[in-house]
């Protein structure tokens, strides 16, 4: 295929022995993309069906992963808890934070294997927010392998900015499992103003403002010949199209005057909540029906509704200037990136407080898995790197507990990365040998308000008396924005160290252990696959039957119909069981049933199409 | 990789002193972390990729360092062997005591409500203005050699900023509950 030449301007690529597929992976709460070099040029790459984003929702049934994508996402009505969605909105959180979170319905959770994160509770047991996630990267490689006909050899994965320690170390974690090799990964504000700024040599000061399904950043960067220096960032990780979903949904329910709903019932009300929603962005009402109720929803009840949401988009935007000591007057762009920045409310808010119009000739939803996948080509060395080059900050303050649970803080947010910081802590006791170390993430001064992130014990201190021994702590930050932390004692050399992960998260063994079962469980899951694949054509094909009887029924014989209508019988039942190939055979059997209707039908809309032409035309085309 | 200098100043090939030219410091930045940052060195073995996040990481610092007023003086004091990370009772004088309660007090007595912006537009001024005074101060007393006086008014300066924080926490605070 011609389209996988991958040529370099300036000949690059003769040079080169190997090249290797790299690509940017947009791994996003409503909507994931997968972005690669296709004829020297980096691109969304599309499903079968064409289209570019792929849902982020995967379906558990009894046997493992049914469908992932758009055939899950479809049946997140009608199989309620078993369809997860928004699990980006999970990751690193407590069960306690996902059982009182209140968005997460219609969801029950457990506390998972082990000491691992937190899980959904499906069908297919529990499934913990890593776990969906590695489900839905392991279908982005495939479409990039199928699309490519190339093993991929690396990704760079996108998280938001504005994403902890815990949220990050999950989202590497989950694309180990699923067996990809992690590039780097980059904030998704900063990777939609590199596919932007790059292209167009760009420079001053860009604000991206991004809003998608579930998390919210906003980002303020200079560019500068090829260099992006990302100068402030802030945001909201639980920010999002579902949050107006939300609002929208508990005004539904106010104007109908329904007591409750059920928790089976979420998805479908969200669904109608949704839609008028984004219909609302390019009219000025919309229609909505919930249960027995019927209404609408205009433009100037939407603001009223989602007026606190906008705000805390707003202040977010404030802090960002703030921190980075600049004023409005000094920004030369603003970028919209995610699906959510379409609503009109989202676009006055921001034209008014930055005082300029947005930018919106780029496309919103694929920018961010775009500048990804240019990332990726350079890291792995397909592409030179030219001038081109990142320059990230450390989102969020990053600190050590001391006395009175207060927080010092050792890295402060919106430090350039990578860094690294060292302060020194003293005992305060006489004769202390050992010194407790708890690592918090957060702005607040209380410990008990900040994120939690780590805790260890730094052993083997000489006893002196209080305040002689001193221990250094090391705070260090990647490039990827993750943190590890050793601590030492000055007279003994005495050392301890961490890589911090969440109290909950996973070890290294623990990951092993997951690749191995994932491994074990790998002809299930193929199983699984496919009996999802093989009810998607089963329900298509009866679909399109019924549709075709209801409309053309009377072209058939008595024994046709009795024929299709048992064919159609055999299949439905098959598909209450588990058995892919039997539904496949019944599916073959209700093709070929209901083979002479088909044709039947298709002579009468030929013949329907052949007299409202000319003849005339006709033949000149035949010759 | 990257020749490292005696200081700070001299890694950007900038003259030692509290005035500096921070278009030239960034653009020094950013040509040094396009040779050591670690992007450049994502496909190179261990060894080097470890050093390309210490000296990335060095770099950081120092830029840091010199970009922000305070911490600059800070270290311009260091260069001198002097350490400010001790403050003495005795390195605050009384007047100094008086400007802080006077400032603190007029924060803690603000209102919660949108009144109260007009205000703490004031007060930031009022620290700004005060935080541009001593670093006159500082930068003569660093220049006549009276380490003991620059000292003092870095703790000063210290103070000063730590109250500008505070303004913006408060702003922050009252933004969270003000229409706008
Ligand atoms: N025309 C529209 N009007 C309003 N909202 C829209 C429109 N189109 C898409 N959205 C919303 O955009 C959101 C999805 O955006 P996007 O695909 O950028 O999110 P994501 O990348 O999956 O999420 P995140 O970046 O938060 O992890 C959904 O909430 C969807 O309802
Ligand atoms: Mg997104």
């Amino acid at each position: 295929m011609s389209l996988l030449q991958i040529s370099e301007p300036g000949g690059g690529a003769a040079r080169r022995a190997v090249h290797r597929r790299a690509a940017g992976i947009d791994l996003g709460t409503t909507n994931s993309l997968v972005a690669t070099a296709v004829g020297g040029e980096v691109r969304t790459l599309a499903d079968a069906d064409g289209a570019h984003l792929l849902p982020s929702a995967v379906h558990y049934g009894a046997a493992g992963v049914l469908a992932v994508g758009a055939a899950a996402k479809a049946r997140a009505a009608a199989d309620p808890g078993n369809v997860v969605v928004s699990a980006k909105r999970a990751l690193g959180k407590s069960l306690g934070e996902l059982q009182t979170g209140g968005n997460f319905r219609p969801y029950r959770f457990d506390a998972g294997k082990g000491n691992a994160a937190p899980a959904f509770v499906t069908a297919a047991g529990p499934r913990d927010p890593v776990e969906v996630s590695a489900a839905i990267l392991r279908a982005l490689a495939r479409r990039c392998r199928e699309e490519t006909g190339e093993e991929l050899a690396g990704a760079v994965i996108t998280v938001p900015a504005y994403f902890n320690d815990a949220q990050r170390q999950q989202t590497r974690h989950a694309a180990e499992l699923a067996g990809i090799e992690v590039l780097r990964l980059l904030n998704e504000p900063t990777a939609a103003a590199v596919a932007y700024g790059l292209d167009r040599g760009e420079h001053g000061n860009i604000i991206v403002f991004d809003l998608g399904g579930g998390t919210f950043d906003v980002s303020l960067l200079s560019l500068q010949k090829g260099v992006f220096e990302v100068l402030a960032t802030g945001g909201d990780t639980a920010l999002g199209g579902d949050d107006f979903d939300q609002a929208v949904a508990d005004w539904l329910i106010a104007q109908s005057g329904a007591e409750t709903v059920a928790a089976p019932d979420w998805p479908a009300l969200l669904q109608v909540a949704n839609r008028a929603r984004e219909q609302l962005s390019d009219a000025d009402q919309a229609e909505v029906a919930w249960r027995d109720w019927r209404g609408t929803l205009d433009a100037a009840q939407f603001t009223e509704i989602v007026a606190a949401l906008v705000r805390r988009t707003i202040l977010s935007c404030r802090r960002v200037m703030r921190d980075a000591g600049m004023d409005t007057g000094a920004i030369d762009n603003v970028l919209l990136v995610g699906g959510a920045t379409r609503m009109p409310v989202i676009r006055g808010a921001v034209t008014k407080f930055f005082g300029r119009e947005p930018l919106t000739d780029i496309d919103p939803d694929r920018v961010v898995a775009m500048g990804a996948g240019i990332q990726a080509e350079v890291l792995i060395g397909n592409r030179s790197t030219g001038d081109f080059l990142l320059l990230d900050v450390n989102p969020l303050s990053l600190g050590i507990e001391t006395m009175g649970e207060l927080v010092e803080k050792i890295i402060r947010r919106n430090t350039a990365i990578p860094v690294a910081k060292s302060q020194e802590f003293t005992t305060f006791r006489d004769g202390q040998t050992a010194m407790a170390l708890h690592v918090v993430q957060g702005e607040r001064e209380l410990v008990s308000e900040c994120r939690s992130l780590a805790r260890f014990t730094l052993g083997g201190i000489p006893p002196m008396v209080a305040g002689a021994a001193k221990v250094k702590v090391t705070f260090q930050v990647d490039a990827d924005g993750l943190l590890s932390v050793s601590a030492e004692e000055a007279s003994t050399g005495s050392k301890a160290e961490v890589q911090v992960k969440p109290s909950f998260g996973l070890d290294s063994g623990q990951i092993e252990q997951m690749l191995r079962d994932s491994r074990n469980h790998a002809r299930e899951d193929m199983r699984a696959r496919a009996l999802g694949e093989a009810r998607l054509d089963a329900t298509r094909l009866m679909d399109a039957i019924k549709s075709a009887i209801e409309e053309d029924g009377a072209i058939l014989s008595a024994a046709e119909q009795d024929g299709i209508d048992q064919a159609l019988a055999e299949l439905r039942k098959a598909l209450a069981e588990e058995d892919p190939t039997r539904i496949e055979e019944l599916t073959r059997e209700l093709n070929r049933t209901s083979e002479a209707f088909a044709a039947r039908r298709m002579d009468l809309a030929v013949g329907a199409a052949l007299r409202g032409e000319s003849i005339d035309t006709l033949g000149c085309e035949a010759e | 990789m990257l020749a490292i200098a005696d200081n700070f100043f001299a890694q950007f090939a900038l003259p030692a002193g509290f005035e500096i030219d921070s278009g030239k410091l960034n653009a020094r930045y950013r040509e040094l972390q396009a040779q050591v940052h670690p992007d450049r060195f994502a496909a190179a073995g261990e060894a080097r990729r470890l050093q390309a996040i210490q000296l990335s990481s060095y770099l950081n610092e120092a830029y840091e360092t010199l970009r922000s007023p305070l911490r600059r003086a800070g270290y311009l004091l260091r260069l001198q062997g002097i350490d400010v990370e001790q403050v003495a009772q005795s390195d605050l004088a009384p007047e100094l005591l008086f400007e802080q309660m006077e400032l603190r007090e007029s924060l803690a007595e603000l209102p919660e409500n949108e009144s109260a912006f007009d205000q703490l537009d004031e007060l930031n001024r009022k620290a700004a203005n005060r935080l541009a005074e001593r670093q006159g101060q500082f930068v003569q007393a660093l220049a006549g050699n009276q380490l003991e006086e620059a000292r003092k008014l870095f703790h000063e300066l210290q103070f000063l900023h730590k109250f500008q924080m505070e303004i913006h926490k408060k702003e922050e605070s009252l933004e969270s509950v003000a229409d706008f």
